[in-house]
């Protein structure tokens, strides 16, 4: 899990301004810097954004530029695209507008993953889902749902990494039946079990697990 | 937190505690399938794509998993698994293939596709489930039904993605979707044939509940 968030970008901490700043502030930021680009498109907005941006990962974050770009590098290729293709059709402002604005989205959204514990990010979203409870929305089995996902995520990878082996083993790597096949059935049986590891912790089951409706548990798969 | 005064104050959608008619609830298990399946899409959109054919053109397989919770998981449960997987790309996990994650990528150019994914497996789903009402031909049908979700919704919402986000013309942007299509035919293919297997080897899956209605 640990090595695994960390090549994702996730949570890492350290210490720095962003770090000591409530998740609903950064959350409002990081969003209201989408909206804002997405709105305007201008040079001039985008070029406030990135500046705004890169600053408070600079000195919020305390992380060196070189870590700035190498975050972006996933994302590089299509940017360059985007870029180059703007560019050479609608001028170069126009380019630095969209593809500039994109790139400070980017960066306001892992400013928010990178000082916010996982933990902290899954409760501000179900602490956000509960007004819809008002129409049926159940708060904590959403939150129960988005970590469940989270977790399953490094056995999936694994398993998807194990199955390709076996493929290539069989002299079969080409074959992409035979290596997504068993990767999909092998989720489909994890998700039986871990159901049924929820609902031997009376998790997950309808209203909360605090009602006593419905005690006893489904009947396995 | 009087949230048992609201629900009765609002009878306009019934929320799921009052009525079963609108088929069963879903209990951990169902909840669990849609997290896992949530996170069988991320995987396939994070992990490097498979070499296809003898040239060897890596494809990625994020739309792969978006079309197998649909004819995996049927309407409800598909949908909800991509919206888990969206919901959980837009607060910044970084979930999404090459952009990593956040409310950016709807600033993005394929911000037309992520919105589509959901639409897909809703679309993908009904038909599977009329098509696994009967045995025979399950895979070629499957494949049409995601063929039809596709073209339906990931396309056209792809190409308005493309138009708005990066301003392409529309003739653009028609051909930069086009040369989606034939990966798109292929990974439906494998999601047909793949689903198969799935259901043989789950038969209670989907198919159980089919009948009942």
């Amino acid at each position: 899990m640990r090595g695994f968030g960390s090549t994702m970008g996730l949570y890492e901490p350290g210490r720095g301004f962003l770090y000591r700043t409530p998740l609903p502030v950064k959350a409002a930021a990081s969003l209201g810097c989408a909206g804002i680009v997405l709105a305007w498109r201008s040079p001039f907005v985008t070029a406030v954004a990135l500046v705004l941006t890169v600053g408070a990962l600079v000195v919020g974050a305390r992380l060196s530029p070189v870590r700035i770009l190498r975050m972006l590098l996933p994302a590089a290729p299509v940017l360059v695209v985007l870029a180059l293709y703007q560019g050479w059709l609608q001028g170069w402002t126009v380019a630095f507008g969209v593809s500039g604005g994109i790139v400070a989205c980017l960066l306001a959204a892992r400013a928010l993953t990178l000082t916010t514990p996982t933990q902290d990010i899954l409760d501000g979203v179900a602490r956000l889902a509960r007004p819809f409870r008002v129409v049926g929305a159940q708060p904590e089995r959403f939150a129960l749902a988005l970590s469940v996902m989270l977790r399953s995520i490094p056995y999936l990878a694994g398993l998807f990494v194990d199955v390709r082996e076996a493929a290539k083993a069989r002299g079969l790597e080409r074959n992409p039946r035979v290596a997504v096949t068993p990767l999909v059935i092998g989720a489909v049986a994890y998700a039986h079990r871990t159901g049924e590891a929820l609902t031997a912790r009376g998790l997950g089951d309808h209203d909360d697990g605090d009602d006593e409706e419905d005690p006893a548990p489904a009947p396995g798969m | 937190m009087q949230p048992a005064e609201k629900t009765a104050a609002e009878p306009v959608r019934s929320s799921p505690s009052p009525g079963r008619r609108s088929g069963r609830r879903w209990d951990a298990t169902d909840l669990s399938l849609v997290a896992v399946f949530a996170a069988l899409i991320a995987a396939l959109a994070i992990l490097p794509g498979i070499p296809v054919g003898p040239l060897g053109v890596p494809i990625t397989l994020q739309t792969l998993g978006v079309m197998l919770a649909g004819i995996v998981l049927g309407p409800a449960r598909g949908t909800a698994a991509v919206l888990l997987y969206l919901v959980a790309g837009l607060i910044g996990l970084p979930v999404f293939s090459g952009f990593s994650g956040g409310f950016g990528v709807l600033a993005g150019p394929s911000a037309g596709y992520l919105v589509a994914f959901p639409l897909a497996a809703l679309v993908a789903g009904l038909l599977a489930v009329v098509v696994l009402r009967r045995q025979r031909f399950r895979a070629p049908l499957l494949f049409l039904a995601c063929l039809a979700a596709s073209l339906v919704t990931i396309h056209p919402l792809g190409i308005a993605g493309l138009v708005v986000n990066a301003g392409l013309p529309l003739r653009d942007a028609v051909i930069v979707d086009a040369a989606y299509l034939p990966g798109d035919v292929f990974k439906n293919i494998l999601a047909a044939v793949i689903a198969v297997s799935v259901h043989r080897a789950f038969p209670r899956l989907l198919a159980g509940r089919a009948p009942r209605d």
